[in-house]
């Protein structure tokens, strides 16, 4: 296996072990514009593996949702598609399933949940009616058996009174009310994989924690995988076994989460933390990063943060780092430092 | 419950007033009615003892109320022209314009729907294109003119149906058609414009992610969706019929009550035509109050408070 094509090849910090659930591989996706076609997502490659928290840490388009979509194939093609690479999961490429294949992992064994709660259930329907519907979409199911499972699932996300909520719509319910109608959804099958897109991001921040201690609750009572996509780095903290570093479209790290807080190589990842306030460096500045993130059609040839870094060579101008692979982590820097 | 309510007092508001309005209208128009009944021969004395025998020499709200009093006792008077029964007209005409309204009606959503959502799940194609043209076409084309062309082409012409006349199923089509067309191409781009919006919506995404079918999707999520505002607006599809109706009916010569007030103005026959326009008025206004419960109806988030 070759570098470019590898991804760190890590067990879930819990201990669990085996082969990746799924494994994303040189993945390309790219948006068609007037001005010709531009990866928005550039050579990413990782595993998820059995019964771990895998996080997407990045700032807003750097195409972490991109990543995920792209796994549900829920891209909005046109214009965007994916140009190439591999979404292997449980021995297909994801990527060259039909359409009506991918509805059978939709939900049965991938789901996914979405940020914003307020726009992303469909208001002119019942939790119920929905719940369902999705329900008898994938199992041989009599309506009594859908709401049975349907409210046992509300139960368990900690919905109130779920037997009432159950014919409720969506506007009568408050925010993380629907953000855990969300999630049961997404668990109502016992899926193997958990995408989770910013799931706390529109929430206020007491709901915010105990939406993480759900996820994080029904991922280890479930055996289940996560994706967690986030621009937080407090929720990594909280919750991952690893975490995978994005910038401008590509990964430029990946370690476990203990490693990437205390041990951080990139100097991009080195730049979020230091940008990050921290109880016990009192009264130290905050650090932010200089510069902005080049827009997808103007990539430079080299590193992709190479404007933006402080420790940048000849080198990382004029050549592009390939992802190195060493152990449990990865790494995609000419230059790396110490923390 | 309460907006429903407010609507319903709102409602019975403009009727009192149109009932008004009509009444005055047709006295200020001009002419008599006495000219509708008495012979071109008849003296000054015999006219205007038959003004007097009418009550038209009263001041004209004492007619008012006069009138109105008969009206809630159900007693509805008689036409001036051919002294037949209001009642009777009402039922014969009524049923008549009740076939051809409910036909147009049915086809405003029976065609303009599936229209609407071929133009939008198929944005953009030739589809897309030439059901926005129809649209076009529909809404700019006056319906008179509508009229006589299909008369010309389909009658005249072609010799498919008949020009005009009543009551058989061949009779209906070009009227109902033509009573029916700006409605049609309404419909066609409003389903088109709130299936893309809500096509757009955060909540499809969700649905997809829960492995739905895309005909599920499309054929009841989004659909169901797009109905509020289409639903909310049927309403005022039957006042466009109610209004266009007058035109058609008389093109046709369908014996509607459309064609029947048409007449009654023209002989100013004052029974008959304030009658059946508070009747077509009073349609509208239903009508109206109607979408507006509908509305809440096919909106749950305005079903509760």
């Amino acid at each position: 296996m070759s570098p470019e094509t590898a991804a760190p090849a890590t067990n879930g910090a819990n201990g669990a072990s085996g082969a990746p659930v799924l494994s994303v591989r040189n993945l390309h996706t790219a948006v068609a514009t007037p001005d010709g076609s531009f990866d928005v997502v550039h050579d990413v490659s990782f595993d998820i593996n059995p019964n771990e928290v895998l996080c997407l840490v990045g700032e807003s388009g750097c195409g972490k949702t991109i990543t995920a979509l792209s796994i549900m194939r829920l891209l909005p093609t046109p214009p965007v598609r994916i140009t190439s690479g591999e979404i292997v999961f449980d021995g297909n490429d994801l990527t060259h399933l039909a359409e009506r294949q991918v509805r059978d992992v939709r939900s049965e064994r991938i789901s996914m949940i979405f940020q914003d709660p307020l726009t992303s259930l469909d208001p002119v329907f019942t939790v119920g009616q929905v719940m369902t519907e999705v329900i008898r979409t994938h199992r041989d199911a009599t309506k009594a058996e859908a709401r049975e499972m349907s409210v046992d699932i509300l139960r368990a996300v900690g919905l109130p009174a779920p037997e009432e909520r159950f014919d409720s719509y969506p506007h009568e319910l408050s925010g993380g009310m629907r953000q855990r109608v969300m999630i049961a959804t997404a668990l109502v099958l016992d899926p193997e994989i958990l995408i989770a897109d910013e799931p706390t991001t529109a929430l206020d921040v007491t709901v915010q924690a105990q939406i993480l201690e759900r996820l994080r609750a029904e991922q280890q009572d479930r055996n289940m995988s996560m994706l967690l996509i986030t621009h937080d780095l407090a929720v990594v903290a909280s919750i991952a076994d690893r975490v995978a570093v994005m910038y401008a479209g590509e990964i430029v790290e990946e370690a476990p989460v203990d490693e990437l807080f205390s041990d951080p190589r990139h100097p991009y990842t080195q730049g979020l933390l230091r940008a990050l306030p921290h109880v016990s460096r009192k009264r130290r500045d905050l650090v932010p990063i200089a510069g902005l993130v080049p827009p997808a059609q103007m990539m430079p040839p080299g590193c992709r943060f190479a404007p933006r870094c402080p420790h940048a060579l000849e080198q990382c101008w004029d050549e592009h780092p390939s992802y190195e692979v060493n152990g449990s982590v990865g790494l995609r820097c000419f230059n790396p430092q110490p923390f | 419950m309460k907006r429903i309510a407010a609507r319903s007092i709102y409602t019975l508001i403009v009727l009192l007033l149109s009932s008004i309005a009509v009444f005055y209208a047709i006295r200020l128009s001009g002419g008599d009615a006495v000219s509708a009944r008495l012979p071109a021969s008849a003296s000054f004395e015999e006219r205007e003892e038959f003004r007097e025998l009418l009550g038209l020499n009263d001041p004209v709200h004492e007619q008012y109320f006069r009138y109105m009093g008969r009206l809630l006792t159900f007693d509805l008077g008689k036409s001036l022209t051919n002294n037949a029964d209001i009642f009777d007209m009402l039922t014969h005409h009524g049923k008549n314009s009740l076939i051809l309204g409910a036909a147009a009606f049915g086809l405003v959503f029976a065609i303009g729907v599936p229209l609407g959502i071929l133009a939008a799940v198929r944005r953009n194609s030739w589809a897309d294109g030439s059901v926005m043209t129809f649209s076009v076409a529909g809404m700019a084309v006056p319906n008179f003119w509508l009229a006589l062309l299909s008369v010309w082409l389909f009658a005249s012409t072609l010799g498919w149906l008949p020009s005009a006349g009543c009551c058989s199923t061949k009779q209906l089509i070009l009227p109902a058609v033509v009573l029916a067309m700006e409605g049609i191409a309404l419909t066609v781009r409003m389903t088109r414009s709130a299936m893309l919006e809500n096509l757009g919506q955060d909540f499809v995404r969700t649905l997809r992610a829960g492995g739905l079918s895309e005909a599920s999707i499309v054929g009841k999520h989004v659909l169901r969706n797009a109905m509020v505002p289409i639903i909310s607006l049927a309403g005022l599809r039957i006042g466009q019929i109610v209004g266009y109706a007058l035109v058609v009916e008389t093109i046709f010569g369908w014996p509607g009550l459309g064609q029947v007030l048409v007449n009654a103005v023209l002989r100013r026959d004052y029974p008959v035509a304030q009658f059946f326009s508070l009747v077509l008025i009073t349609i509208v206004v239903l009508s109206n109050w109607l979408a507006d419960v509908g509305y809440t109806v096919a909106n749950p988030r305005l079903r509760k408070t």
